[in-house]
């Protein structure tokens, strides 16, 4: 946001997505999988803000036909959550990574496609470690990635520890976010 | 390239009256402050202290809010609903994580302070908590965090500084004035007085006119902060409800609890006097008809889309 637009206090229009770099997780999922040992749950999300207005439910039923139709030759299943806070998360399950990478693009690019790209929120996916669920975050707004390991319990508390190695192990693998107060926890992530 | 579907183009005619508002207190404190400069190292001294005091002020504001409604801060595992909804609305408007306090007050309200978008600080009552409903609340912290991506603290601070120098000098002048007589004796004082004299009735001119001027930018600035939340949430009509279920709430609530926390209306979402009888150029908030008004509009675009 330029100077002018702060000191006015004009703020056109929110931040849009970052140049995508979401296809930099099928690799560093590799890396995941072979030498951290990091399973990846068969499962991921994409988290948006829904309009309540007609053009934006057009678009957003599209998407999930068009969905559901790529999934017939894939595999790839969809459901559909809105969460107590009005964000929707659309959920996609495949035991193939890549379609599942593919399928959350489909997403996006659809929503941008329609104009709405700034209502994109992130991208979750879910990992296992151990038996304990690690998520790797994208914000489309950033075009960076953050881990994010909950430790069990209601009290919302996270493995700092955890995520800090991973940023390091992951470096080299992914776009990381390097401001930690813009590692924004989700928590009750339906994944 | 893809383009972003809701701009809700900009206001300029809102701009424009900020614009020359802002240009009208620069006007007037470049006049103010030449007028310092002739009439001698008093009033020089004058604005550095005052100069410091504004540092100071940007420096602890956050603090000394939280402290003046009784606030504290909060963490994740004490908020946790609260929490989750800052961090959304912050991922949406690409802002780092202010910190986030909560005061114990059935006055609902809220406000933002902090001198930078990283020093933010966002409070809630427990009020403003139990009387909206989650998309509304949702809307009023869109709200807080516009002052915030808009810089509004510290724009307010910046602009108060000269208004502070006039105001101090209204105050302290004649005492100033007295020192300037009677003090030393030895050193040549010719014209010492008429100088005074004119740094005390520009000062009064400067602190009176600045002060209106700074009232309506804060209004200026409340409008841009509805429409940064409207942006932000993408649900105008949820902050409007919520401003129409404040405004209601507050006119009921009664007047000792007003004035503990009246000090800061500047930087509440509503002031916390409101009265359907006060709606002049003296209030730091825009009437709630004007405010509403303008989210319906808001709406209107947004569906249109």
């Amino acid at each position: 946001m330029g100077f002018l637009d702060a000191l006015l206090g004009g703020r056109r229009k929110l931040t849009a997505p970052a140049p995508d770099r979401l296809f930099a997780m099928t690799t560093a999922q590799v890396t995941l999988e072979v030498e951290l040992g990091l399973r990846h749950r068969n499962v991921a999300g994409v988290v948006f803000q829904p309009l309540a207005t007609s053009d934006f439910r057009e678009i957003a039923s599209e998407t999930d036909e068009l969905l559901r139709s790529a999934g017939k030759d894939t595999g790839t299943t969809v459901e559909t959550a809105d969460d107590e806070f009005g964000y929707r998360w659309i959920v996609l399950r495949d035991s193939d990574f890549e379609d599942l990478v593919v399928s959350l693009n489909t997403v996006s690019t659809q929503i941008q496609g329609g104009g709405y790209g700034d209502r994109l929120l992130c991208c979750v996916f879910a990992f296992e470690e151990e038996g304990r669920p690690v998520y790797l975050i994208y914000n489309f707004k950033r075009g960076a990635f953050y881990p994010f390991v909950p430790v069990g319990g209601s009290d919302h508390r996270r493995d700092n520890e955890r995520e800090l190695r991973l940023k390091a192990q992951l470096a080299a693998e992914l776009p990381i976010e390097q401001e930690l107060e813009r590692w924004f926890p989700l928590w009750e992530i339906p994944l | 390239m893809v383009r972003s579907r809701i701009t809700f183009g900009r206001d300029v005619g809102l701009q424009a009256r900020m614009l020359l508002t802002m240009f009208l207190l620069g006007l007037l404190y470049v006049a103010f402050v030449v007028v310092l400069l002739q009439s001698g190292a008093q009033a020089t001294m004058m604005l550095v202290i005052v100069g410091g005091m504004v540092l100071a002020q940007l420096f602890l504001a956050d603090k000394l809010a939280l402290a003046a409604v009784g606030a504290k801060e909060v963490e994740a595992s004490e908020a946790p609903a609260l929490h989750a909804m800052v961090e959304r609305l912050c991922i949406q408007a690409d802002l780092p994580k202010p910190r986030i306090a909560v005061a114990d007050t059935p006055v609902p309200n809220a406000f933002a302070m902090g001198r930078s978008q990283k020093k933010a600080v966002v409070c809630a009552t427990t009020g403003i908590m139990r009387a909206l409903e989650p998309h509304e609340l949702e809307g009023v912290l869109a709200h807080e965090l516009a002052h915030v991506k808009n810089r509004d603290c510290l724009i307010m601070t910046i602009a108060s500084f000269f208004a502070t120098v006039a105001a101090m000098i209204t105050q302290f002048g004649f005492f100033f004035g007295g020192g300037f007589g009677h003090g030393g004796g030895s050193d040549d004082d010719d014209g010492g007085h008429p100088a005074i004299l004119v740094v005390l009735l520009v000062s009064v001119a400067v602190y009176a006119i600045s002060f209106v001027l700074m009232l309506a930018l804060s209004r200026y600035r409340e409008f841009s902060a509805d429409r940064g939340a409207a942006l932000t949430t993408g649900r105008p009509s949820a902050l409007a409800s919520a401003l129409v279920k404040i405004s209601g709430v507050m006119e009921r609530v009664p007047d000792q609890d007003l004035r503990a926390v009246g000090r800061m209306n500047a930087f509440f979402i509503v002031p916390t006097s409101v009265k359907t009888t006060v709606r002049s150029i003296f209030s730091t908030h825009p009437p709630m008809e004007k405010r509403i008004a303008r989210l319906e509009q808001l709406e209107i675009e947004l569906q249109r889309a």
